[in-house]
This record gives C-alpha cells, sequence and structure tokens, in this order.
C-alpha cells in the first residue's frame, strides 16, 4: 500500500508539472489549432476518399508527430531537469525506490497521452461523421471496419527457404553471400514480386475467411494493381468468385475500369445461393483486354489482391487505432525516461531526436542496401546501425493504424494485443530496468 | 547509548570525466552521533559538510570508508530514509507547488495514508507560520518562506534523525531563535539532530556536540562544552552589584590570586537584545514551535 501511495505521489507531481508549465499550454494549443485549421486549411480533391485521407492522415498524422517528439521531450525533462535543478535531491533522501520514481512518471505520461489522443482522436472522429453527414458519403464506402484476407500462399520467408534450397541444388548460389544475406535478399523479393498477368491469361487465388461469412453478408474484393499508363483504358478483365466448399457456378463480375490503380466490388453472399455459411472462397481473375492493344496487368499477389468481410464498427476500430498509438507513446514515453535517467537535459533530448530519426528514415535505408553497399567498410556502420534501429523499431511499428483506418481495414485484435504486449509491457520494462539500474547507480548530487 | 550515525574511514574522491581524480573532499573521516543529541558539524566553505551529509544521505557515494545508520542500515537503504528528515542548504522545492501540496506530496513519499497527511501538513504549515499563504505557489515565496517549507518537509514524517544544512540560512533573527528552540525541544523529545552552519553562535547555543572539519580532514571532534573551555579563566556573575562591592572583590581576588583581575559588565547579545525588542508574538508568520511539538508528543 504504501509502495501505491508513493508511486500515486510522484504520479500527481508528475501530472502537475506538465499542467502547469506554459510548454503543455502551447503544446495543447497547437494541437487544437491542427485539429480545427488543418482540414480547413488543406484542400483535398473532392472526393470522399480524399476529405478522409486529410482528416485521418493529415491531422491525426501531424498531431500524433507532434504528440511524439512532445512525449520524448517531456520524458526526457522528467529526471534530467530534476538532477540538473537538484530538486531531486530532496525526493531521493525519501524512502522511494528507482523504479517506483520510474513508475510514477512513467504514468503520469501515459494518462497524459491517454487525454490528448482522446481529445484528437474525438475531434476527428466528430468531423469525419460531420463531413459524412454534408457531403452524403456512403458509410459503407468510408467509414468501416473490414477484416483484410489474403490468399493463401507461403510466406515469403517460406518461398525465400525454397528458393535458396533450389539454387543450392543447382549450384547457382551466389558467391561470396552468406546464406543470411541471399535469403534477406530472396525474401524481399518475394515479398515485392509481381505477377503479370498478360491480355488472355488468367490466375486464381484461394482464400480463407476469418469467420464463416453469413449469407446475408457483403464481402469486397479489392485488387491493386499496376499497367502501362498510356493503354490502361484498353485493359479489361473478369473476375470469378465461387465459394470453395460447394459445386456451386462462380459469380462473374466484368471489370473494365483500370484508369485507378485500384478496383474494389462488393458481392453478396446471397448471390452464392448457399444454405451454409461461407469459409473459404475461390478467386479468379482474367485479362479480357485486347492482345494487340492492352498492356499486361502486374500484381504484388501477396499484398495486393485481398478479401474484405465486415469485421466489426468502424468506431471500434477507431478506438483501436488510438491504442495502438498510445501504445507507441507509451514507448517513447519509457525510452525517454531511461535517457533522462543517463543524461543530461540537452544531452537526453538531442540523442532522443536522433535516434528517433534513425527510426523514422532506417527502415528506407536497409531497404535500398545493396549486397555491394555491405561490402563497402565504409557504409559498413552505417548500415549496421540503421539496421538495428529498424530491426528494434520493427516490433513497434508493425501496424500502420492511419493507413487501415483510411483503408476501412480492421486492426485485427491479435495485432492490437501484439503492439500493446510489445509497446506497453515488454520494451517498457526494458527501458525501465535499464533506467532503474542507472538512477541506482548514478550519483544524485555535486559535491560542495 | 545507541549510535544513530557511525562513520568509519570515509573518504570522497571527486572524479573527472576521465576518471581521473580532480579533488579529494573528505579523507579519512571517523564520526560517531549518539541517539537524542545535537551535533555541530563546522568548517569553511570547501570543507567537506555537506559533502559528508550527501554521503550519509545516499546522493553521493563515498569513495572508501563505511557510513552506518540507525545500526546497521547503509545511507541508501530505505528503511533508514524513512526514519529521517534532511534540510538542504538550499531549499529547492517545486515552484509550481503550493506548501499544502509540497508536504502532501513529500507525506506521500512516506506512504503516509491521506488523512494523517493532511493532519500532519496542517500541523506543520502552522508551526512554521504558512498557514495563510497555503495556497499560494511556492515559485512566488521570498528565501525565507521557502526555507519555512523546507524545514516543514523535513519534519513530515516526524523523523528520528533530522539533518540540517545551514538551517537557520535566510531567516530574520526570529526564525533563527525558532529553528534553534525547535532543535532544542526536539532533542528532548528523543530526535537526534546533526546540523551544519556558518553561524558558530548557532552551534555553540544548541549543539551538545561538534566535529570541526578543514579540507576535508577532521580537526576537532568532542562536546562544545569541553572544546570551548578555557582552563585558565574562572568567570563570576552577579547581577546587582554595587561599584564598591565589585572593587572590594576585585581587589581581594587579586591578592588571593597574585594576578591581575579583568572586570567588566557583561553585555547581551544582540540577538538577544532583538528579540527584546521585536516580541515574536507581535508577528503572524513566526513559528509556533510549543503548539507543534505539544501535539508531535
Amino acid at each position: 500500500m504504501k509502495i501505491l501511495r508513493r508511486i500515486f505521489g510522484i504520479f500527481l507531481l508528475a501530472l502537475r508539472a506538465s499542467l502547469r508549465t506554459k510548454t503543455v499550454f502551447a503544446l495543447f494549443l497547437l494541437m487544437a489549432t491542427t485539429v480545427l485549421l488543418l482540414p480547413a486549411v488543406v484542400k483535398g480533391d473532392g472526393t470522399p476518399q480524399g476529405d478522409c485521407h486529410i482528416l485521418v492522415l493529415y491531422t491525426l498524422g501531424f498531431s500524433f508527430a507532434l504528440l511524439c517528439l512532445s512525449t520524448l521531450w517531456a520524458a526526457c525533462a522528467l529526471f534530467a531537469a530534476e538532477i540538473d535543478n537538484q530538486l531531486i535531491q530532496l525526493s531521493a533522501t525519501k524512502p522511494v525506490r528507482a523504479f517506483e520514481f520510474w513508475l510514477g512518471k512513467w504514468f503520469a505520461l501515459l494518462l497524459l497521452n491517454a487525454i490528448a489522443l482522446f481529445a484528437v482522436y474525438s475531434a476527428v472522429y466528430v468531423q469525419l461523421r460531420w463531413k459524412q453527414r454534408q457531403s452524403g458519403w456512403q458509410e459503407s464506402v468510408q467509414l468501416v471496419s473490414r477484416s483484410v484476407v489474403h490468399p493463401l500462399l507461403p510466406t515469403p520467408e517460406e518461398e525465400a527457404q525454397e528458393t535458396y534450397l533450389l539454387l543450392e541444388k543447382q549450384k547457382a548460389l551466389p558467391q561470396g553471400l552468406s546464406k543470411a544475406q541471399v535469403l534477406r535478399v530472396l525474401t524481399t523479393k518475394a515479398q515485392e514480386r509481381y505477377t503479370i498477368v498478360n491480355p488472355d491469361e488468367s490466375i486464381s487465388w484461394r482464400f480463407q475467411l476469418p469467420r464463416p461469412v453469413a449469407t446475408n453478408e457483403l464481402i469486397t474484393v479489392r485488387l491493386r494493381f499496376d499497367t502501362e499508363y498510356s493503354t490502361r483504358t484498353q485493359v479489361s478483365g473478369v473476375c470469378r468468385v465461387a465459394p470453395a466448399a460447394s459445386q456451386a457456378p462462380a459469380l462473374e463480375i466484368p471489370l473494365d475500369d483500370f484508369s485507378l490503380q485500384e478496383i474494389e466490388f462488393d458481392i453478396s453472399c446471397e448471390a452464392f445461393q448457399q444454405t451454409q455459411d461461407l469459409s473459404a472462397i475461390n478467386l479468379s481473375f482474367t485479362h479480357t483486354g485486347n492482345p494487340a492493344k492492352a498492356s499486361a496487368l502486374m500484381l504484388r499477389f501477396r499484398k495486393d489482391v485481398v478479401v474484405l468481410t465486415q469485421g466489426g464498427s468502424f468506431e471500434a476500430n477507431f478506438l483501436r487505432s488510438a491504442l495502438v498509438h498510445w501504445s507507441v507513446l507509451a514507448l517513447l514515453a519509457a525510452f525517454g525516461l531511461t535517457l533522462s535517467a543517463c543524461f543530461s537535459l540537452p544531452v537526453a533530448v538531442f540523442t532522443s531526436t536522433i535516434l528517433l530519426l534513425l527510426v523514422m528514415i532506417g527502415t528506407s535505408v536497409t531497404e535500398v542496401v545493396s549486397v555491394e553497399d555491405e561490402k563497402e567498410w565504409l557504409k559498413k556502420p552505417g548500415i549496421l546501425v540503421s539496421r538495428g534501429v529498424s530491426a528494434v523499431a520493427h516490433h513497434a511499428l508493425r501496424i500502420d493504424p492511419l493507413e487501415s483506418v483510411i483503408n476501412g481495414e480492421r486492426i485485427e485484435n491479435r495485432a492490437l494485443g501484439e503492439a500493446l504486449l510489445w509497446n506497453v509491457l515488454l520494451s517498457p520494462a526494458c527501458f525501465g530496468l535499464l533506467g532503474i539500474l542507472i538512477l541506482r547507480r548514478r550519483e544524485l548530487a555535486a559535491g560542495d | 547509548m545507541n549510535h544513530v550515525i557511525q562513520i568509519k574511514n570515509l573518504g570522497k574522491i571527486f572524479k573527472d570525466f576521465w576518471h581521473r581524480p580532480v579533488v579529494e573532499a573528505v579523507k579519512d573521516l571517523n564520526l560517531t552521533i549518539q541517539q537524542g543529541e545535537v551535533f555541530g558539524l563546522l568548517g569553511p566553505n570547501g570543507s567537506g559538510k555537506s559533502t559528508t551529509l550527501k554521503m550519509m544521505l545516499g546522493l553521493l557515494r563515498p569513495t572508501n570508508g563505511t557510513i552506518e545508520l540507525f545500526e546497521g542500515h547503509g545511507p541508501e537503504d530505505v528503511a533508514a530514509k524513512a526514519r529521517l528528515g534532511y534540510l538542504p542548504e538550499v531549499s529547492h522545492l517545486h515552484e509550481f507547488l503550493t506548501p499544502r501540496e509540497t508536504l502532501l506530496y513529500y507525506a506521500s513519499l512516506f506512504g503516509l495514508p491521506q488523512a494523517d497527511a493532511k493532519r500532519r501538513t496542517k500541523e506543520l504549515l502552522q508551526m512554521v507560520g504558512l498557514e495563510s499563504v497555503a495556497d499560494r505557489a511556492v515559485g512566488k515565496f521570498s528565501k525565507g518562506m521557502a526555507r519555512r517549507v523546507g524545514l516543514a518537509q523535513a519534519l513530515i514524517n516526524a523523523p528520528e534523525l533530522l539533518i540540517l544544512d545551514e538551517p537557520t540560512s535566510g531567516l530574520d533573527p526570529i526564525g533563527c531563535r525558532e529553528v534553534k528552540d525547535l532543535v532544542r525541544l526536539l532533542a528532548k523529545s528523543g530526535v537526534t539532530v546533526l546540523m551544519t552552519s556558518h553561524l558558530l553562535a548557532d552551534v555553540e547555543d544548541v549543539c551538545d556536540r561538534v566535529a570541526i572539519m578543514n579540507r576535508g580532514e577532521l580537526c576537532a571532534y568532542g562536546s562544545t562544552r569541553d572544546l570551548l573551555r578555557n582552563p585558565d579563566v574562572v568567570r563570576f556573575s552577579i547581577p546587582g552589584l554595587s561599584a564598591e562591592a565589585a572593587t572590594e572583590i576585585r581587589h581581594q581576588l587579586e591578592q588571593r590570586a597574585a594576578r591581575p583581575v579583568h572586570q567588566d559588565f557583561p553585555e547581551m547579545s544582540l540577538e538577544a537584545y532583538f528579540l527584546k525588542v521585536v516580541s515574536p508574538e507581535s508577528d503572524n508568520t513566526a513559528f509556533k514551535v510549543a503548539p507543534f511539538l505539544e501535539k508531535t508528543r
């Protein structure tokens, strides 16, 4: 009980410190301006999708970026400023353990972030609904939550392993590269591999639905593709959708508008005339364009062909998105607090900002690194650091919640659970342990 | 008698970034402070007093030697910290908090239940005479008022050991007197007090024993009376004696001692005169120590 009282006391102090400073007030003002003014200033393309993009991607994205920076810097200040100003000397002579200090301050940041995120998400939600009413969007098009089902295929890692074994058998493995390097290149290639569908050619996939879909429900098929710009008007095709478990005839959906790089269409399950719920479907696409005029269609079949099934309400998905963002902020708060326990305020802020930038560009760096780059000693350290940082950040930033929200894709419970486990429990626990160890070892006062 | 602090061969060397020794702040210090005594640690600036205090409080780590608090606890032991109160040389307080919030915060660090914390806070605010400004931010306080808040927080847990670093700094003469009275009264009720001060008169007034440090070393250590006693001189004080009687006694003493006898009329100290002129009862912000101690007892 005494531990809880101490943690609560430190929590309350950190809250008061935040709420009674002008910096935090200025931040809230800036966020309010962002949420209210940005959608009014940035002009969309007039489509509901465009409005939705501005509200969700720009407004929420910018507000979240602001919160990331402010959380990181506030966390950096919480210990460092107290040590620099000698304020910690009084608290440290009281019977408080280092973990109680750390937890009290971290909980305060969690609560502040929850309040800020709630305010921003609520404001954006109200604006989304208001715009929907004003512009007469069809709800099913925009503000939905649908489970994403990918076709049944081996994972890129499995495919890479298979290709590696094949190359090994054929003695065609590239010379001078380790197995890990070859597998990394093969996995990237498998992820990004295009399937080319020429006129008169067909391609088919099988989808296992995550739950049986009732006969009165809708399912949506989405195809994203690339094709030659000048001949895309000549491209046409037919999609055939059929339940996998029965001999029922396939539904044929003719597709002739390939002007945008995405086609989405709904199918009512009643059309399959089945009495049983649908658990798996077969989908095929046939290119019916004129072979003389139409160019081929290119699909990254692991990413670009999906079936979407109804998956809860938009509100619940919006809340999940907020929870994912909150979890990332929790991780940043823990990281900032640990840096704050190690360094003075300017050093902690500088280090945290540099590492945040590395997280943002680390993935891009590792994506463009070639095998030749890896051999150059001058580039090696940079590649190693970028790879290390992006590997650590990979789990934290696995889900892009805003992308899911604007695409109407449900953030699955498993993904949300993983984000919360990784960002709110495991990583903060590691950072916390490190911070506590440093606080216990560090001298919190100077001499005479 | 039990010892509350026992320091053996304590040393502290400050090092630079490259771990090269820069200054030896404390050298081979040995001290024992008994329960219930008022102990004064004296020394010029840079003598190592504050460094020694900070090592006792676990804020600095000794380079060598040991510090034992309450017979068996190290300075970083929370069980020891729960039994002591500390007033630093400069009261670094959170400027955005009010005195009430400050005391409640420190009470929470001791894990005091809410009701006890509130009661204790009220009593201490009364004691240090800050009840009327209890809800004003500490950042707007004068040095003396901030010092009073600092003193109150040091007493929030009713400590068994009170460590006061320059407790009278920033206080007016009435405040100084009240602090000294408080120290005496706390000592009477069994609290051990360790204090440092530049004002030697303060230390002389209240301390049972003192240690004098210079350049990190212990120069003198013992009871105040023994250290200050001049064994060659005897002084008599006789109030209301006439000038003739005084001259006669002086002659007799000179004949008896066979040495010249110095005769003067003792003056009261400036502090005593100030307190006589400025009555503490007329000041609303003065310490109210006696009622507080009554309640504490």
